[in-house]
């Protein structure tokens, strides 16, 4: 072998060392897998949180967190505790992810997380209420936001003191959440002195609301009318309440309080109906803080649209995972200890200190507006 | 207070019916000639609801004239499905293929449409839905009119178009004996066609009425065709009168069910007198013989 052999060797063994070490370097990766309704009734979510996770991709991957780059995969949870729990054994089989972001709707959380605790990977989840889902929920399980007890308490109480309202009619979906949380406002409301006059469950596959507006407008005076449903029967809802002469938007006396399930622009959809309705949603973007700003600014500029709150608590569900890369999460296992040390992580929606049982208790994550008769917010700031 | 909320649930409830008469209709039409289930209708019904928004929204038409659009969509789609899938595989002889081939079409529009028009709910408003008119304690929009009227003309002109037009009586002879009537001069591949074309065609406008009130989505159609499907069998496969009548009285359980007893009844009721028309009068409410029927 002569000396042109010896540097050959040496030469392709360096790119071979180099190589294995820029391999290393791109395999830093953290996998994130979303698991999100992309079709059916509650689609619109899917579409929107996916806006969120790509602005905070695209920030995060400039740089990269701690050297790791981030990588996302989505599958199509369907809003729906079968395809829900499909969709997740794909994900896990499949792309195995160091963390899973979603559900959005409670019933297809509560279906996947028992398969993501036997997969030991952690999820946040930024969009179902139900209880159950942190009490007693389960290691893996993170939910970034009020869960329905603390936001029906809140709503509830806020309807008592603020709104002045003694009566209520309680209008929901018959789904776990749907349930769930008017059952908290009904317990709240009447131990605060209120009386609820109906409670008025229905399928999501039930249209024409009319008939449900006739009966609450047979039962007399009302104050308020507590609504727990997704956009597109929310929409039919307080179309009808107003039709019936019920609700303020139709010059009725009954003021319609509605949940952060409501997508940004659902005023605009139903019209003078939706005067006076008075909603929480899980983001102000008239918050004035720089972050809030920032968002704004470059989700306009990504996406030529104003940002709406399932834009911005996807973005949040990122962002987190980035802090807690930043603070030494590297894998599944130790993703999920340092997110369960989280106590100060300040996003786009509000900020999150996670309890015993993984449950965010800040409550300024919570913003009441309500719908001025030009159809634009009047931010109450009651929290 | 109760007469007036009985006469506001009767309201509520003929307006319903008549808007399900729209959607059943067609169903019962397809299968009166063809005995064969179109499960695809759905989507034909959701596919006017759209061409009926972007006529309207998009291109500034009045409503009427977008519920002419989706007739004519839903017409156009008919003759294309007709001639592309449901015409060869007829051809093959069997009974099975177009069945199978009608929920291939289904799920492809849905696909279609999810990928087109987006999975958020669109709102369909109308100049007719603001205006409301309070009467004698009851309450209607002018859309509700508007759907009585243009579903009882519609109703009253296939009526009309079966009994006393030459093509009327060669679809009901073509209902009654596909064969015999091929031996008398009848072209049964025509007729086969003209009755999937109207059958989509009152789909489509059936779509354009149903999206002011629906919430319109790719799957909107999906919400009321399971209802439809009741309301044929409860009126009679394939029984224009009966399907009528099963639609009003379906409408009606749904607005009264929801009055006394609770919303979540409502398919309880229905699929229960379903399965009680099923055990006890097959035949469904007007029980003349097949050959009757369409």
């Amino acid at each position: 072998m002569n000396r042109r052999d010896w540097l050959t060797i040496l030469a392709l063994a360096a790119i071979a060392v180099l190589g294995a070490g820029n391999a290393s370097a791109q395999d830093k990766t953290i996998k994130i897998g979303a698991l999100f309704p992309t079709s059916g009734p509650g689609s619109y979510f899917g579409a929107q949180d996916k806006q969120g996770v790509e602005l905070a991709l695209e920030e995060l991957n400039k740089a990269g967190v701690n050297g790791y780059k981030f990588t996302v995969q989505y599958e199509d949870s369907a809003c729906s505790p079968l395809p829900a729990s499909q969709a997740a054994k794909r994900l896990l089989d499949q792309y195995k992810p160091d963390v899973i972001i979603g559900e959005e709707c409670s019933d297809a959380t509560l279906a996947i997380m028992p398969i993501i605790e036997q997969a030991k990977t952690p999820m946040i989840n930024a969009g179902s209420s139900a209880l159950k889902i942190t009490d007693p929920g389960n290691p893996y399980t993170f939910r970034i936001m009020p869960n329905e007890v603390m936001q029906g308490v809140d709503i509830a109480t806020n309807a008592y003191n603020k709104l002045n309202a003694r009566t209520a009619v309680l209008l929901n979906e018959n789904t776990n959440a749907g349930i769930g949380n008017a059952k908290v406002f009904k317990d709240t409301f009447e131990k605060l002195g209120g009386k609820v006059v109906a409670e008025i469950g229905f399928g999501r596959d039930v249209n024409d609301f009319t008939s449900i507006a006739t009966r609450v407008a047979g039962v007399g005076k009302v104050d308020v009318i507590p609504t727990y449903t997704l956009e597109g029967q929310g929409l039919k809802i307080t179309q009808a309440l107003a039709q019936a002469g019920v609700v303020k938007g139709g010059g009725g006396a009954a003021i319609q309080l509605g949940t952060i399930w409501l997508p940004f622009g659902f005023e605009q959809k139903a019209g003078k109906a939706a005067t006076g309705y008075v909603r929480i949603v899980q983001f102000d973007p008239t918050d004035q803080r720089d972050i809030v700003k920032n968002f704004v600014k470059n989700f306009k500029t990504k996406f030529n649209a104003d940002p709406t709150h399932l834009n911005a608590h996807a973005y949040d569900q990122i962002m987190l995972i980035a802090d807690v890369v930043k603070r030494g999460g590297k894998d599944a296992q130790s993703i999920r200890d340092t997110l369960a040390q989280t106590k100060s992580f300040v996003g786009v929606t509000g900020s999150v200190e996670f309890d015993k049982n993984n449950q965010n208790t800040k409550m300024d994550t919570i913003h009441y507006m309500e719908t001025k008769p030009d159809l634009t917010w009047n931010a109450l700031k009651w929290n | 207070m109760t007469a007036t909320i009985v006469a506001q649930q009767a309201i509520n409830g003929i307006v319903l019916g008549s808007l399900y008469v729209l959607v059943a209709l067609g169903l019962t039409l397809i299968y009166g000639v063809l005995v064969q289930i179109n499960f695809a209708h759905a989507d034909f019904v959701t596919l006017g609801a759209f061409a009926a928004y972007f006529f309207m929204h998009t291109l500034g038409g009045s409503y009427l004239a977008s519920v002419g659009a989706a007739l004519i969509v839903g017409t156009v789609l008919g003759w294309a499905v007709n001639v592309a899938i449901f015409a060869p595989l007829r051809q093959k002889g069997s009974e099975l293929l177009p069945l199978i081939a009608t929920i291939g079409v289904s799920v492809m529009l849905q696909n279609a449409m999810l990928a087109w028009f987006g999975p958020v709910p669109y709102a369909f408003e109308t100049p007719y839905s603001q205006r409301v008119f309070r009467v004698a304690g009851t309450f209607f929009t002018l859309q509700s009119v508007v759907i009585v009227v243009v579903s009882t003309g519609t109703i009253a002109l296939l009526y009309a178009f079966m009994r006393f037009t030459f093509l009327g009586k060669a679809l009901r002879a073509v209902a009654q004996d596909r064969e015999t009537a091929g031996l008398m001069g009848i072209n049964p591949n025509y007729l086969i066609m003209l009755t999937i074309v109207i059958s989509s065609a009152l789909a489509g406008m059936g779509g354009a009425m149903l999206a002011p009130v629906l919430v319109l989505t790719p799957f909107a159609g999906a919400s009321v065709i399971v209802k439809a499907f009741a309301i044929v069998i409860i009126g009679g496969f394939g029984n224009v009168e009966g399907t009528i009548i099963a639609g009003l009285l379906v409408g009606l359980i749904e607005s009264f069910t929801t009055q006394y007893l609770d919303p979540g009844w409502i398919d309880i009721v229905v699929f229960g007198l379903l399965l009680v028309m099923l055990a006890f009068r097959p035949t469904g409410l007007i029980s003349e013989r097949r050959e009757e029927n369409v």
